[in-house]
C-alpha cells in the first residue's frame, strides 16, 4: 500500500519536473539583450553607438558574403580602442539568429548567440563551439581563415554564424581602415 | 433461368443508375486525376482569395487601417508586410501600432520593433526589443521637432541617430493625445491588396469538392451515396453482361 502511494507520488513529481523544465531544454530563447552584450564587452567603458552607412560598394560585398540581398541602409556598432562589437541577424533555416561578434585588431575576439529562434540547431550557442572562432580573420576571398568544425543537425545555423562572423570582420575593415593588415592572405 | 422481365429490369436500373451518377463520376475522375498529380500541376501553389470562397470557409477579410504620413499611406496587409502606398517596404510580423513622419524619415512602430524608413519607403534601420526598444511601447509621435516614444508608463524622448531613449516627463501632457490614429486606407489601395491576407490553395478546394466536405456533412453523405451507387452500377453492369452471354448461348 505504502509502496504504491510512494510510486504514485514519485511518478507525479517526475512528470511535473519534466513539464516545468522542458522549456529550458528547448533551443529557442533570448540569452542576452544587445545593450547588455555591449556593456559586457566594453566594461568598464561605455562607448556610444556608431553607424556604418552601407554604400553601394559595401552593400555589394556584404551581399556576396551573405549570399542574399541585404535589408537596411545602415548598421550600428560600438567601438573602443581598436575593438568593435556588431550585433547582426542571419536566418538559419527559417528564423533569424541574432549574433554578437567582437572584433579586436581585425580578428575575432568572441562570438555569442544573443537570440536563437529556430526549434533545432541551438547547439551553436555552446561556448566550446563558439571558441573555434577566436582569432579567426578574413581571407582575400572574404572567408574565415580558420576551419570551423560543424555540428551534426545544426548545419544551417553553423553556416549562418560563419557568414555573420565574416561579415562582421568585413564591416570592421570598413570602420578601421588605418589598422594593418586589413585583409590577410587566404590559405 | 432468369425471366426476361428480371433481365429487362436489371438493364433499366443499370441505365437509371448510370444516368444519375455519370456527371458526378466524371467530376470525381477528373478531380482525382488532378489530386494525384497535384505536385506536378502545382495546385498547392495556386492561392484563391475570392471573398465568396473565403466567407464560405469561414475566413473574414479584416479591414485594413493605416496612417497617412504627409501624402503617403503607411499600413500593414494581412500577411505581416508593411506597405507605403503600393510598395511593400519591410516585414512587420506584429501589429502596426503607430506611424509618424519626422524630418526626411518615416517611423513605423510595430509591436516588437521600430522601423526607420526613407521617404520612399527604403528601410534604413530596424530597432528591436533586443536592441533596447521597450516592450510596452505604444506609439511614436513628433512634438515640436522632437520624436517621442510613448509607453504605458512614461513618454521617452527618442534620438533617431543614436537610438537613445531618455525619460521626458515635462512634455507628458502634450503627448497624451496621439497626433495620428489608425484610419481605414482608401479603397484604391485596398483593392490592390486583393491577393493579400487569408487564402486557400486550389488543392484544398479540389480535395474538399472531391470528398464532398466542401458542402459540409451533406456533401460527404452525397459522395457516400454516389460511391454506393457506383458499386451497384458495376454489379448491374456485370449481371447485364452475364445475361447477354447466356442469351447468345441459347
Amino acid at each position: 500500500m505504502h509502496n504504491s502511494l510512494y510510486s504514485t507520488v514519485l511518478f507525479v513529481g517526475l512528470l511535473t519536473t519534466t513539464l516545468l523544465t522542458s522549456p529550458l531544454v528547448s533551443a529557442k530563447g533570448v540569452y542576452q539583450s544587445g545593450p547588455d552584450f555591449v556593456t559586457e564587452v566594453f566594461a568598464p567603458h561605455q562607448p556610444a553607438a556608431k553607424v556604418l552607412w552601407l554604400t553601394d560598394d559595401i552593400r555589394q560585398q556584404a551581399e556576396k558574403i551573405l549570399d542574399r540581398p541585404l535589408a537596411g541602409l545602415r548598421v550600428r556598432y560600438h567601438q573602443y580602442a581598436g575593438k568593435t562589437a556588431w550585433i547582426l541577424d542571419e536566418i538559419g533555416k527559417e528564423m533569424p539568429i541574432t549574433i554578437g561578434v567582437v572584433i579586436d585588431q581585425h580578428s575575432i575576439a568572441s562570438v555569442k548567440i544573443l537570440a536563437y529562434r529556430e526549434s533545432r540547431g541551438g547547439e551553436v550557442r555552446y561556448p566550446a563551439y563558439m571558441a573555434q572562432y577566436q582569432g579567426a580573420s578574413l581571407t582575400e576571398r572574404y572567408k574565415l581563415n580558420k576551419s570551423i568544425d560543424g555540428i551534426t543537425g545544426a548545419t544551417l545555423s553553423v553556416w549562418a554564424v560563419n557568414k555573420v562572423t565574416a561579415l562582421a570582420l568585413y564591416y570592421h575593415t570598413q570602420v578601421s581602415p588605418l589598422a594593418e593588415p586589413t585583409v590577410q592572405s587566404g590559405k | 433461368m432468369k425471366s426476361t422481365k428480371s433481365i429487362k429490369l436489371n438493364i433499366i436500373w443499370h441505365r437509371r443508375l448510370g444516368l444519375s451518377v455519370f456527371l458526378v463520376l466524371i467530376f470525381l475522375a477528373i478531380s482525382g486525376f488532378a489530386l494525384n498529380h497535384s505536385p506536378a500541376l502545382k495546385l498547392n501553389k495556386i492561392s484563391l482569395s475570392n471573398s465568396w470562397l473565403l466567407s464560405w470557409y469561414g475566413f473574414e477579410k479584416p479591414a485594413i487601417n493605416g496612417f497617412k504620413l504627409a501624402d503617403k499611406w503607411l499600413y500593414q496587409d494581412g500577411n505581416s508586410q508593411l506597405f507605403l502606398d503600393q510598395k511593400a517596404v519591410a516585414p512587420c510580423s506584429t501589429p502596426l501600432l503607430s506611424g509618424v513622419k519626422h524630418g526626411d524619415a518615416l517611423y513605423a512602430l510595430c509591436a516588437d520593433s521600430l522601423l526607420i524608413l526613407t521617404e520612399n519607403g527604403q528601410l534604413i534601420e530596424s530597432f528591436s526589443q533586443l536592441d533596447g526598444l521597450p516592450i510596452n511601447a505604444q506609439a511614436i509621435t513628433a512634438v515640436e521637432g522632437s520624436l517621442y516614444l510613448i509607453t504605458d508608463t512614461a513618454p521617452l524622448a527618442f534620438n533617431p541617430d543614436s537610438l537613445a531613449l531618455t525619460p521626458e516627463p515635462k512634455v507628458y501632457q502634450t503627448l497624451l493625445a496621439p497626433q495620428l490614429t489608425l484610419t481605414p486606407i482608401p479603397n484604391s489601395l485596398e483593392q490592390q491588396l486583393e491577393n493579400s491576407g487569408p487564402s486557400i490553395s486550389l488543392e484544398t478546394v479540389i480535395l474538399d469538392l472531391h470528398s464532398g466536405r466542401f458542402f459540409g456533412q451533406f456533401g460527404v453523405l452525397v459522395i457516400d451515396i454516389v460511391g454506393l451507387l457506383i458499386c451497384i452500377l458495376s454489379i448491374t453492369g456485370l449481371m447485364a453482361w452475364i445475361n447477354r452471354l447466356r442469351q447468345i448461348k441459347q
